[in-house]
């Protein structure tokens, strides 16, 4: 069977998804899953009053069975006890959906992940929430810093033409890391600055001009090594959020000393 | 309701003046050229006049052209080949990150039979670097194979400089030039090419027929062995009809290429034009000048490529994209990692690649169409925030 050859009801809920939107309020919790690798990313919002599912809405971005699946579980579990919807299984939703291409089936069981997820974060709402993932990045040497240095490893920026056409990557490390984020854009379409956290903790002018422009920020990434032959040809990235490794082709990384950062922090 | 179809880097239909020149070979002269009677030394004439042909058509001698089962045997046979051919003078191969499936997979092949792999990466437009190119060349070095352009990205590559670089260092090119044959002159000799990869569908002929030019001094281990066809590198009765057919192909480029590209490029100009004005947030991916005229490729921020695709399905257009969940390995386009895309970034790509039957006002049809099913996506996803991007 074709990857994309998908029933009537498939289409059907994919054409027009119900449910669509996010939630806000007291008795709303959402769950998350996705997988960067193949990636679909779900987001599934419940309201809940007395153990029901009142209402319940989503966003993905995935193929359309991605889309379909969260669609049709959005209908399967409304109304229902938080018990009851966490029986749904992915079969279910396959069935309803009168089948999935084989190797679709994994998109019917991200649909469920994340309303198990929604329903978990749910009941453990008033619980302390989780210390964040501890990271290291800037207290080490990453490795293949020292190899690479200068082979498309900066640790300062003295020639900005050195980048032009470069593909940069950057990992944050205080304001001084954004202004030459927000340098280099002007010469090469591809600057990236990764962070470890999920937000940026910078000067809220420099945050305002970093959404503006064109660089790309990765959130909860940590950069685990630098890859080569005889200079720098990719990054390993550790999706702190998934908790998965994945290669980025890259040029060149330019990695702030941490004492930019403490000198700014103080 | 007649579709557009704006994906003829997938499949092309056969030009129906092809189809007419194939006709009298399949009743009227069937003969096998192996055969000495009458009908067989007519096969053999019509064989060794489409040689002739196609092998002018990228300036090659008629006795460089060996006919195949398509562009994946020739690469098969171009690699393996020459690899088996060479063991003993070095065992190490360089091709490009960008390189076609079957390329990437032959190399994973010679891997597990001994031979080193270089995979040459490129820039973020999809060229490679002639010093970089130099810097991977050791004395073990039998072999480089980098396209002459990009099947998905469309980029160029610097062929000449390629084919000056391995001359220099004595070293074989091999050079896959599907995606560009039709669009691009190509010439063996000024290139300085020792082995080109060709398909007859790509140039709107029937499918299921491949040339491999191979450079006269050059020799091969034949992989089909059976009755000594093609001088003995690849047995297998000739294919009579569908050579007849892809002569035909190459006359028809002759009088009319020069026309036809221009026109593939009024239409890629409209679409790359109109698309990157119209659709907030999104990219070409490739190489603004070194491109094929007829490729058009973007991504989108925030939206997936197959629900992009399923979407302009229902609109009646047709168009490719790069998204893992159209893969049979659920992997997105190792062309698109290669350039440093994000995975999340190579999953909202799409390809358009027009061809000799689009008609005006197709483009601009889906340049109509397309930013309202961006806009659809994108509020279904929940990467695309618009707070974001204020």
């Amino acid at each position: 069977m074709k990857s994309t050859q998908y029933s009537e009801k498939v289409l059907e809920h994919f054409r027009h998804p119900r449910n669509v939107g996010t939630l806000e309020g007291e008795n709303v919790a959402v769950g998350r899953v996705g997988n960067p690798v193949c990636g679909d990313l779900m987001e599934m919002y419940i309201r809940v009053e007395n153990d029901i599912i009142k209402d319940i809405k989503f966003k993905t971005f995935g193929c359309g069975s991605a889309i379909a699946t969260s669609s049709m579980i959005t209908e399967l579990v409304k109304g229902k006890s938080l018990d009851d919807a966490l029986k749904v299984t992915r079969e279910d939703v396959a069935n309803e959906l009168e089948g999935l291409p084989p190797i679709k089936m994994h998109c019917s069981n991200l649909a469920a992940d994340a309303l198990h997820d929604a329903i978990k974060n749910y009941r453990n709402k008033n619980k302390p929430a989780l210390a964040a993932p501890k990271t290291t990045e800037g207290k080490k040497v990453i490795a293949g810093e020292v190899e690479f240095e200068n082979k498309g490893v900066f640790h300062k920026v003295d020639d900005t033409a050195l980048f032009k056409d470069k593909r940069v990557i950057i990992p944050e490390r205080g304001d001084k890391s954004i202004e030459i984020a927000l340098e280099l854009i002007k010469l090469t379409p591809r600057v990236i600055l990764s962070t470890s956290s999920k937000d940026l903790s910078v000067n809220p002018e420099l945050k305002t001009k970093l959404k503006q422009s064109d660089v790309k920020v990765l959130y909860e990434s940590e950069i685990l090594e630098i890859r080569g032959t005889t200079e720098v040809e990719k990054v390993l990235i550790h999706d702190l959020n998934e908790d998965e490794q994945y290669e980025l082709f890259v040029d060149a990384v330019i990695l702030l000393s941490e004492a930019c950062r403490s000198k700014i922090l103080s | 309701m007649k579709g557009i179809y704006f994906d003829y880097q997938s499949s092309k239909p056969v030009d129906p003046r092809v189809v007419e020149a194939m006709l009298s070979y399949f009743h009227d002269k069937f003969g096998n050229p192996s055969s000495l009677h009458q009908e067989g030394d007519q096969a053999t004439e019509v064989l060794e006049s489409c040689r002739e042909d196609i092998a002018k058509f990228v300036n090659a001698d008629k006795d460089e052209i060996i006919f195949t089962s398509g562009a994946t045997e020739s690469n098969n046979l171009a690699l393996i080949g020459l690899a088996l051919r060479n063991k003993n003078k070095g065992n190490h191969v360089i091709i490009s990150e960008i390189e076609h499936i079957s390329i990437h997979n032959i190399a994973k092949f010679l891997e597990k039979n001994g031979f080193e792999v270089s995979r040459l990466p490129v820039d973020q437009y999809g060229r490679i670097s002639l010093e970089k190119l130099r810097s991977r060349m050791t004395d073990k070095t039998i072999l480089v194979s980098i396209g002459y352009a990009s099947n998905e990205i469309g980029t160029i590559q610097p062929v000449s400089e390629i084919g000056n670089l391995c001359r220099e260092k004595g070293v074989v090119y091999h050079s896959d030039a599907v995606a560009a044959e039709g669009l691009l002159p190509i010439d063996v000799k000024k290139n300085n090419l020792d082995l080109l990869t060709l398909s007859s569908n790509d140039i709107y002929g029937p499918k299921g027929l491949g040339v491999l030019y191979m450079k006269k001094s050059l020799r091969l281990n034949t992989l089909m062995i059976g009755g000594g066809q093609e001088r003995g590198l690849r047995s297998g009765t000739e294919n009579i009809p569908a050579i007849a057919g892809m002569r035909k192909a190459v006359k028809i480029l002759r009088e009319e290429m020069d026309s036809e590209v221009k026109r593939f490029a009024q239409y890629r100009d409209k679409l790359i034009r109109g698309i990157l004005e119209r659709i907030p947030r999104s990219h070409l991916n490739g190489h603004p000048q070194y491109r094929l005229p007829n490729n058009a490729h973007f991504r989108f921020d925030g939206i997936e490529g197959e629900s992009l695709l399923l979407s302009l399905k229902d609109q009646g257009i047709s168009v490719s994209t790069g998204s893992a969940c159209t893969s049979r390995t659920l992997e997105p386009s190792h062309t698109l990692i290669a350039l440093g895309l994000l995975h999340e970034e190579a999953h909202g790509s799409l390809q358009l690649t027009c061809g000799r039957f689009n008609q005006p006002g197709e483009a601009e049809k889906v340049i109509e169409v397309l930013p309202g099913v961006v806009e659809r996506l994108r509020k279904l996803s929940p990467l695309y925030k618009e707070e974001n991007f204020i």
